[in-house]
C-alpha cells in the first residue's frame, strides 16, 4: 500500500517536472532573443565606435548579457582567440552550435545566427554595423514569434505534465 | 478487483479525461483533443471488456441458453 503510494507519487512529480522543463523552454525563448539584441548592441558600439578587435568585442558584448544566451559571444571569442579554427565564420558556427543544447532557441534561431557570422568580420566597419543591424531585425521578428508561441504552449504544457502524471498514475493503479 | 474500486476507476478516467479535453481545445489543439478521447474510450472499454464477457455468460446461464 505504502510502495504504491510512493510510486504514484514518484510518477506525478516526475511527469510534473518534465510538463514544467517542456514548459520552461518555451518561456525563456523570447528573454534570450532580447538578451541577444541587447548584446549585439553592444558589440556594433564596440566596433563603430571604440573599434576594438572582433574577439575583444565579442568578450564585451558578452560580458553584457545575464543569461545562457551570452555563452555564444563569450565561446565565440575564446575561439577566436585560441586560433583553433580557420575562419571567423567556422569560430562563430562553432560557438553557435555548441551553445545552442544550452539556450533555449529554436533551429531557424540557430540558422540565422550561423548566418551572421558569414559576414563576420569580412567586411569594413560600414559593411559590419549593416549586418548587426540585419541580424537585430531578424532576431526582432523571431522574438515576436517565440511571444505568441510562449502565450499559447507555457501553460498548456505544464497542465499537460501534471494531468499525463494523474492519467498514468490512476490507469495503473 | 472488487465492484465499487472499478466504478471509481473509470470516474477517475473520466474526469482526467474531460480536463485534458478542455485544457487541449482551449489551447488550440482540437486534433489532440478528440485524440485524448478517443484515448479514454479506449482504456475504459479494455478494463471492461472482461466485465462484459463475465455479465453476457451470466446472462446465458441465466436463460440457460
Amino acid at each position: 500500500m505504502f510502495l504504491k503510494l510512493i510510486g504514484s507519487i514518484l510518477v506525478i512529480t516526475a511527469s510534473s517536472l518534465l510538463g514544467f522543463i517542456i514548459s520552461s523552454d518555451y518561456a525563456r525563448r523570447p528573454s534570450q532573443l532580447r538578451t541577444i539584441k541587447t548584446m549585439l548592441q553592444v558589440f556594433e558600439n564596440e566596433i563603430y565606435f571604440m573599434s576594438s578587435i572582433l574577439h575583444e568585442a565579442l568578450e564585451k558584448a558578452g560580458k553584457a548579457g545575464d543569461n545562457e544566451a551570452a555563452l555564444i559571444f563569450t565561446r565565440a571569442s575564446e575561439n577566436m582567440r585560441k586560433g583553433t579554427f580557420s575562419s571567423t565564420e567556422r569560430a562563430w558556427a562553432e560557438a553557435v552550435k555548441y551553445c545552442m543544447p544550452r539556450t533555449a532557441l529554436d533551429k531557424e534561431d540557430e540558422e540565422i545566427l550561423v548566418s551572421f557570422g558569414k559576414i563576420l568580420g569580412t567586411t569594413d566597419i560600414e559593411g559590419q554595423v549593416k549586418n548587426i543591424r540585419l541580424l537585430i531585425s531578424h532576431l526582432e521578428i523571431q522574438e515576436k514569434k517565440a511571444e505568441e508561441s510562449r502565450k499559447r504552449n507555457e501553460a498548456l504544457f505544464r497542465n499537460l505534465g501534471i494531468l499525463g502524471g494523474f492519467a498514468i498514475v490512476i490507469i495503473l493503479f | 478487483m472488487s465492484g465499487i474500486d472499478l466504478i471509481f476507476k473509470i470516474a477517475a478516467i473520466g474526469i482526467i479525461v474531460a480536463v485534458l479535453n478542455q485544457v487541449l481545445i482551449r489551447s488550440g489543439r482540437e486534433e489532440q483533443a478528440m485524440m485524448t478521447t478517443l484515448a479514454g474510450i479506449v482504456v475504459v472499454l479494455m478494463i471492461i471488456a472482461n466485465e462484459i464477457a463475465k455479465l453476457f455468460n451470466t446472462i446465458k446461464t441465466l436463460f440457460q441458453f
